[in-house]
This record gives C-alpha cells, sequence and structure tokens, in this order.
C-alpha cells in the first residue's frame, strides 16, 4: 500500500531542487529581486566603467593642452627637435619657484610636471615641482603615449612626446604627467557606494515585492481557505470573486464553476441514495412489520396464506429493484464494457418483440414494423436489446388497451435512426428532460399501479451512452411519446 | 388510545393498524397529507403516526400544520430517511420522536407508550387504589389478584385511568376508545362501563368509577371513611 502523504514531498522536491518549499509570494519576490540584482550590476558597471573612461579622457585632454602650451613656450613646431635651448621655460618655472617657494610649492605640486629627456635616457631639464622625482620615460614606445605611471608614490597620467629632428630620429621625449589622486578618490568613493548600496537596494527590493506579491495572491489565500474548508457538508461555499476581471477572477469563477458541478453531482448522488434507501427500506419495513404482527397471535390459514403471499409480492418486487441497481451501479463504474459488433438491427428488434408480444397481447395491443427495419448498426447485440426491451415494455406499459406502437427505422444524413412511438398517455413538456434521472417517475402516484421504480429509462440511457448511440425523446400529452435512437455510423 | 397512522405504502399501513389494534388501539388511517391533516385536524388523537413521504402534502408540512393549529399531541415520524440531517430536521419540525424503517414492531409499542405516558411516570404501571394495570402486558390486577377484561373494557379502563380524578365526558370517552369507523350512540359506554364496574366489584376494587350526571365518569380513589 502506498501512503499517499509519503509520495508528495517527494515530487516538491523534484520539482523544485533549487527552492525546495518556497511559496508562490517569496518565489516571485526571489525571481523578481535576481533579475533585478543581475540588471542593476550591469548598470552599475557600466556607469563606472563610463566615468573612469571620461576621467581618463579628461586627464588627456589635459596633457594635450598641456603639451601644447609647451610647444608653444618654446617655439617650437609640433613634435620637431630644434635643440635642447628652446625648452629653457621649463627649467625657468623653476627659477621663478623660488621666489616664493613655501606656498606655490604645495600649489606646484597639484598641477602638472613636465620633463625633457635626450635620447639616451638623461634628463635635460624638468619642472620644479618634481624635485627629486623623475618621470618615466620608455624608449621603447613609438609615437605620442598616454599612460598611467607613479611620481613619488602618487598615480599620475603622463604623455610621452618623442621631438624628432630632420632626419626624423628621436632625439629627445618630452614628458608631461597631472596628477590623479583627487580624481582616483572621487572614482573610488563612486564604487565604494556602489558597492554599499547594491545590497541594500536589493534588499529593500526583496522586501517591497515580497509585500506586494504577497498583497497580489492574497485572493489565492482566500481560495485556498475557501477549498479546504469546503466538505461534504458545506458544499454551497463559494469563492468571494475579487473586483477586478483578470487572471485571479477568472481562476475563482472557474473554480466556482468546479463547485457548482460538484455540488450538482453530489446533490444528485445523495438523492440517488436516499431515493434508493426509501426504495428498498419501503418495502423491508412492510414485510418485517407485516410478519412480526402475523406472530403475534394465532390466526387462521387464510389469512396467513394472504399476508405471506403479500409478502413474497414485496420480496419479488425488492429483488427486481436490487437487479436493476446492481446492473446500474455496474455500468456506471464502467466496469461492464460493451462488446461491440456491426449487427443488423432487425435482428435485434425481431428478437425483442417476440419477448415482449405475450405483454402487448395481453393489453391487446398491436406492436408495428412500420417498414422493414433494415441496417447494419455498431452496437453491443445485448446491451442494444435490453436498451429496445426497455423502451418497448415501457411503452406497452402506458398504452391504453387496443393501441398500437410502431417501431421504424430510417436514414438521416447517412445515420441510421430507430424509432418507437406509442400512443400513450405521454409526457407533459416539462418533465420530458427528467424522464432519463434515475428514480424518476413522471407521475408518482402512477408507480404502483405499474410497478416501475424509474430506473428503466435511467439503464437505457446509461447503455446508450457506452455505446454513443444517441437518445431522444418527444412527447405530447394523452397523443403520445416517441423514442428515437441515432446510431454511429457503422 | 386513539392513533393517527397517515401512510401511503398500503402494506405498511396495514400492518400497523392491524397490531395496533391488537393492542387495544384505535386507529385511523389516512394515505396522504391532505386527508391526514384534515383528521388531525378534526379529531382528539393521543398520538399522531406520521410517514415523510407522502403524496400531497409532506409529513413535515403536516407535523409543522398541526403544532401550528396549537395542537400539542405527541407526533412520531415514521421514515426511510436516516441520514442525521434528516433526524434533526424531523425532530426540529415539531414531531416528538422519530422511528426509521424497517423497525421493530415491539420498538414501535415503546416509543408509543413513552409518548402516552403522562406527567414522567417512570413505569407503565398505572394504579388507583388497590387496582394495577399494566399497559405492557394489558394485566389487571386489584391488590395482587389478577382479573381479566376484554380489549374494550381493557381500553376503556386504562383511558379512564390514565386521567384519573379528571371527568371524562362520553363523546371525548368515544372520541379516545373506539375509531372513527364507529358512529353508534353513546350509551355504548354505558354497557362497558356496567361490565367494568361488575369486574371491579367482583375482584373487590369497590366502586371506583362514579358517575357525574349530565357529563359522564370519573375515576378516583374512594375513601371508606367519607362515605
Amino acid at each position: 500500500m502506498t501512503i499517499p502523504g509519503d509520495k508528495a514531498p517527494e515530487r516538491h522536491k523534484t520539482g523544485w531542487k533549487y527552492l525546495p518549499s518556497m511559496s508562490l509570494r517569496n518565489r516571485m519576490a526571489f525571481y523578481y529581486t535576481v533579475a533585478t540584482a543581475f540588471l542593476m550590476a550591469v548598470v552599475f558597471a557600466a556607469i563606472l566603467l563610463l566615468v573612469d573612461r571620461i576621467v581618463f579622457m579628461h586627464f588627456d585632454e589635459e596633457l594635450r593642452h598641456e603639451v601644447a602650451e609647451t610647444f608653444e613656450d618654446a617655439h617650437v613646431k609640433g613634435q620637431v627637435f630644434s635643440g635642447f635651448d628652446s625648452f629653457r621655460a621649463i627649467n625657468g618655472t623653476e627659477g621663478e619657484a623660488e621666489e616664493h617657494e613655501g606656498q606655490a610649492k604645495k600649489k606646484e605640486l597639484d598641477s602638472e610636471f613636465i620633463q625633457l629627456v635626450d635620447s639616451s635616457g638623461r634628463i635635460v631639464s624638468k619642472s620644479a615641482n618634481l624635485s627629486q622625482n623623475i618621470l618615466t620615460v620608455n624608449p621603447a614606445y613609438s609615437g605620442v603615449r598616454y599612460f598611467n605611471s607613479l611620481v613619488g608614490g602618487e598615480q599620475v597620467r603622463q604623455v610621452q612626446v618623442p621631438l624628432v629632428n630632420s632626419k626624423g630620429i628621436t632625439e629627445a621625449y618630452l614628458v608631461v604627467a597631472v596628477p590623479m589622486k583627487s580624481a582616483m578618490l572621487v572614482l573610488l568613493d563612486l564604487q565604494n557606494i556602489m558597492l554599499v548600496s547594491f545590497p541594500v537596494i536589493i534588499l529593500i527590493l526583496f522586501i517591497l515585492t515580497r509585500v506586494i506579491a504577497g498583497r497580489s495572491i492574497r485572493p489565492v489565500e482566500k481560495v485556498i481557505a475557501t477549498a479546504q474548508s469546503m466538505t461534504q457538508v458545506n458544499l454551497d461555499q463559494r469563492i468571494p470573486l475579487p473586483h477586478n476581471q483578470d487572471e485571479l477572477y477568472r481562476l475563482s469563477a472557474t473554480i466556482n464553476a468546479l463547485f457548482d458541478r460538484l455540488q450538482d453531482a453530489f446533490q444528485r448522488e445523495k438523492q440517488f441514495t436516499a431515493d434508493a434507501s426509501h426504495e428498498l427500506k419501503t418495502p423491508l419495513a412492510a414485510v418485517k412489520g407485516t410478519l412480526e404482527v402475523l406472530v403475534r397471535k394465532p390466526r387462521d390459514t387464510a389469512h396467513y396464506e394472504e399476508r405471506i403471499r403479500y409478502c413474497l409480492d414485496e420480496l419479488s418486487r425488492m429483488a427486481r429493484l436490487i437487479d436493476q441497481l446492481l446492473m446500474l451501479a455496474r455500468y456506471e463504474n464502467d466496469t461492464m464494457n460493451p462488446n461491440i459488433a456491426k449487427i443488423d438491427i432487425a435482428v435485434s428488434l425481431k428478437s425483442v418483440i417476440s419477448r415482449l408480444e405475450p405483454l402487448a397481447v395481453e393489453k391487446l395491443i398491436s406492436i408495428r414494423m412500420e417498414n422493414t427495419p433494415s441496417g447494419t448498426v455498431a452496437a453491443d447485440p445485448a446491451m442494444l436489446e435490453m436498451m429496445i426491451g426497455n423502451i418497448l415494455s415501457n411503452a406497452i406499459k402506458y398504452s391504453p388497451a387496443g393501441s398500437s406502437i410502431e417501431i421504424g427505422t430510417a436514414r438521416r444524413s447517412s445515420l441510421l435512426v430507430c424509432s418507437i412511438t406509442d400512443h400513450g398517455v405521454g409526457i407533459p413538456e416539462e418533465k420530458l428532460q427528467n424522464v432519463f434521472d434515475r428514480f424518476y417517475r413522471v407521475d408518482a402516484s402512477r408507480s404502483s399501479s405499474t410497478g416501475g421504480f424509474g430506473l428503466g429509462l435511467s439503464i437505457v440511457r446509461k447503455l446508450a451512452d457506452l455505446q454513443h448511440i444517441g437518445i431522444s425523446v418527444s412527447s405530447r400529452e394523452n397523443a403520445g411519446t416517441t423514442f428515437e435512437l441515432t446510431f454511429p455510423s457503422a | 388510545m386513539r392513533l393517527l397512522v397517515i401512510e401511503d405504502e398500503t402494506g405498511i399501513a396495514r400492518f400497523l393498524k392491524e397490531g395496533l389494534e391488537e393492542e387495544y388501539f384505535a386507529v385511523d388511517v389516512a394515505f396522504d397529507g391532505k386527508s391526514g391533516l384534515d383528521l388531525a385536524m378534526t379529531n382528539d388523537y393521543d398520538l399522531i403516526m406520521v410517514d415523510w413521504m407522502i403524496p400531497g402534502i409532506s409529513g413535515v408540512e403536516v407535523c409543522k400544520q398541526i403544532r401550528r393549529s396549537g395542537s400539542s399531541v405527541p407526533i412520531l415520524f415514521l421514515t426511510a430517511r436516516d441520514t442525521l440531517e434528516d433526524v434533526v430536521f424531523g425532530l426540529d419540525s415539531g414531531a416528538n420522536d422519530y422511528i426509521k424503517k424497517p423497525f421493530e414492531f415491539e420498538e414501535l409499542l415503546a416509543r408509543i407508550r413513552v409518548q402516552l405516558r403522562k406527567n414522567n411516570q417512570d413505569t407503565d404501571a398505572l394504579t388507583v387504589g388497590t387496582l394495577t394495570i399494566n399497559a405492557v402486558t394489558h394485566q389487571v390486577f386489584c391488590g395482587s389478584k389478577e382479573f381479566t377484561l376484554t380489549p374494550k373494557e381493557f381500553a376503556l379502563l386504562d383511558y379512564l385511568v390514565r386521567n384519573k380524578d379528571r371527568p371524562c365526558s362520553r363523546s371525548r370517552i368515544i372520541e379516545h376508545v373506539w375509531d372513527m369507523h364507529f358512529y353508534s350512540d353513546t350509551s355504548v359506554i354505558d354497557v362497558y362501563i356496567n361490565f367494568l364496574r361488575k369486574k371491579l366489584e367482583q375482584a373487590g376494587c369497590g366502586n371506583l368509577i362514579q358517575t357525574i350526571r349530565g357529563v359522564g365518569y370519573i375515576v378516583r380513589e374512594t375513601r371508606p371513611e367519607s362515605e
């Protein structure tokens, strides 16, 4: 035996391997947060990269400007080398600086460094603010080159401009550098702010989305609560419908419709059980009571005989009811599968008529075959005979003496239709739809005289469904009733 | 004691009438709700048995209408419906008791006796002076000496003793001891009273049944010293 409780968690585990038993609300918040975190990380990285680029762009722009100014001061055009003397101005700044040293030095340290180096690497001149420090020169670089470097332990951005003589040989390098310390600090701050704010934002976002998700799935909680509290006794409960006609509205409405059908089916089942128990218990009570009273006192033989006969009649009526109930139960449980075969309907009709003819003759009713019924149909022969038999015996039961019953077959849009028409009391329009219901009797007071239980036609309907035979009934009061069987194309 | 049975199933109605009459009850039978209600409203029954599912007016409705008319007659529901809701609903509609079909006839009798017991007597033995009658076994005793009565005599004495110290008019006695098929004049009571008086005298119970001129009869304990 399998315990249902054992299976559920296992399926749960395989379904959500990485998110074990997370509520929908948390899952929604989780997915949303992960997606947002990824997006934010990308945006933050892009911002950092862009700012970094812009900062260096600005440094490089400043350096270019500085180089141009230096060339201008030296009255040199472009990168043409015209002797070291032209760059005296670099040294000159050193001289000027000496006059108001102390105060100026700090300021100078924040501004650009300039250095002139010859091709062998010897420093020809350098700006005063460099003092003991020298700027890195890399002869391996060709052309104008911007790069990061260190001066006295401080980060600088520098440019190296080769000075070329008329023969095209590099004679010297002009190196200009600007300190990056403050800009780098700003960049670092930005990076730190982003690193710290990222998890905080994500956490806040998760909490917020969890609240919002919780709020938006609250109707689902209502659905769960209602469905959980639903039992056999309070099947009339329904889920309150939300105001907005959204997916949750549709879900609630769909579940309510399901409850309606469930309640209806349950009600019908309950009614059936009540009817069946009433139908069985009433004759049982009558037999039991009759016999109990009978044995309380000695009575004459005729009295005994009459009462025993009555009890036997009641018992055989009960036996018939039990047979019909069992048959219905077997068909309903689908334990009886139809043996569908291609059969001649005329054979089935003749077999049923010959079986029921004596009943009809007793009531002086004639059964007429309107035309020679013919045609091959796909049906279970035994089931088909039972269906026709039930309909025909009903027709005989409700037909007045001396009337006739017509049986005919016809083709209607390539489908074979078999009709059985009586000229009896008929069925009122409003009761026509119920005739196939179990234990339904058109006229309750008619039951005792005809001895039916109201199960015959429900068995017919069940058998028709099993064999995919269409069944319909039409009737006019005091004129007669027609049952029609429409067979699927064989 | 006169009972009304409202039951559409002829087999059940027949054995109830037969069996109950053999228990000295006067029994009327109605086969549908409408005629049952009519009978219940016109006659003074000691107990009414109603089947739930009867043609016309349902048993529950019959029960409700009887109660609405102000009657407190004991009503016993007799039905094949047996779910808890049905039992509760039946009792809530005004019935005093509920018996499920199929039932034991003995149990039905016991339940009828419970409803007929007045003032919550704890036994089915009724006594007046030295007279004791047992409603279950239908035995009558004077002191410890048993004597026999015919069913009608027993029914009459049973009714008078149940209403001891209360004057019973002839018409009331007719209503409660004879069924509706009895249309004869009330002088038949005087005949039965005479029979009863003789038998009681012979048994040594004295003159328990006294005549109230112009009204009827009363059963009360006679005190020799006051005579």
